[in-house]
């Protein structure tokens, strides 16, 4: 059954630039945070403090970040939903979304707050970057793709 | 004088017609030009932070704002390449755009707020860490930065939503 719902977001011009604005300033906070702490694993910035400290100060900032980019990321794809769902740049980008936080708040955690030998420190330091790097590149994808709903396949 | 026809040129290259027509490459560039906002225009955004005493209280800010020097001028290299690129396929539609000058005068900007505050504050951050707190240039460099880098990231999303009068284009052309 169709509801008919009208998202107050689609009746504005301005909603969806201005979401998308909040959201690339919300990524670049969450995930200019873990480069920092990523830089430091590798040994190529912020080499006067452990990881743990950057993480220590850094930690609240990422969650900062990431929950402006969840959000104004669920709002964003309420704009028009059967799009991103039949997107296979979204769904991608949700994979690896999926793994990055996951990645982050676990194997990565570990290793920031308990250290590792250098090759496991920096391997795990290239895996969270590429990861979130991923992740942009799925965002990105999504515009370059047009799936168009097929009624009849439904 | 207008600069139209350098646009016209510049778009015309084969260079700017193979970026433009190839399905990978353009979304490639872009995806670049994204993640170093992301990695670099993240590290600036917690050196400002730093600077206005709002994050990283405890690390010095020789260290939060200058051992990353090397990799945003690094990023910062890559994003304007990628920016570049993006702009030489697509010169003509940016020329008549209002956020595109926007977002160059913006760029304009940067690059003067960090020759005026190079001595006094980017030159100068063990000077910084000695004060009992950040002094109130430093703290006017970081607000300058915050609002030209958002600004920076908000004109440049707004290029995509401009539509240009429908001669506009034609005109300049003929």
């Amino acid at each position: 059954m169709l509801i008919e719902f009208q998202n107050p977001l689609n009746s504005s011009a301005l909603a969806f630039p201005i979401l998308e604005c909040i959201h690339i300033v919300g990524f670049a906070l969450s995930i200019g945070t873990v480069a920092i702490v990523d830089f430091r694993l590798l040994d190529i910035g912020m080499r006067h403090q452990t990881p743990a400290q950057l993480n220590k100060d850094l930690s609240v900032w990422t969650i900062v970040g990431l929950s402006i980019m969840v959000l104004t990321g669920m709002m964003l794809y309420s704009s028009d939903p059967d799009m991103y769902y039949l997107n296979w740049a979204f769904l991608l980008k949700m994979l690896f979304l999926v793994f990055a936080i996951v990645f982050n708040y676990t194997i990565h955690r570990n290793v920031v707050l308990s250290g590792a030998s250098p090759g496991k420190t920096k391997m795990v330091a290239y895996v969270s970057l590429l990861l979130w790097i991923l992740v942009i590149f799925g965002g990105i994808f999504i515009g370059f793709l047009n799936p168009t709903l097929d009624v009849n396949k439904i | 004088m207008s600069l139209f026809p350098l646009f016209h040129w510049v778009q015309g290259t084969a260079f700017a017609t193979a970026i433009r027509e190839s399905a990978l490459v353009y979304p490639i560039i872009m995806m670049t030009h994204l993640a170093s906002i992301a990695l670099f225009g993240g590290m600036i955004l917690m050196g400002d932070l730093r600077l206005l005493g709002l994050a990283m209280k405890d690390r010095p800010v020789a260290d939060v704002v200058g051992s990353l020097r090397a990799w945003k001028w690094l990023g910062f290299v890559v994003m304007v390449t990628c920016g570049v690129l993006l702009l030489s396929a697509k010169a003509e539609q940016y020329y008549p755009n209002p956020f595109y000058w926007l977002k160059m005068t913006l760029l304009a900007c940067v690059g003067v707020h960090a020759l005026v505050f190079r001595r006094s504050v980017y030159g100068n951050l063990k000077a910084i860490d000695r004060a009992p707190q950040v002094p109130g240039t430093a703290k006017a460099a970081a607000v300058i930065s915050l609002v030209l880098w958002i600004g920076l990231v908000c004109a440049g999303r707004w290029i995509a939503y401009y539509e240009p009068p429908k001669d506009a284009v034609q005109a300049l052309s003929r």
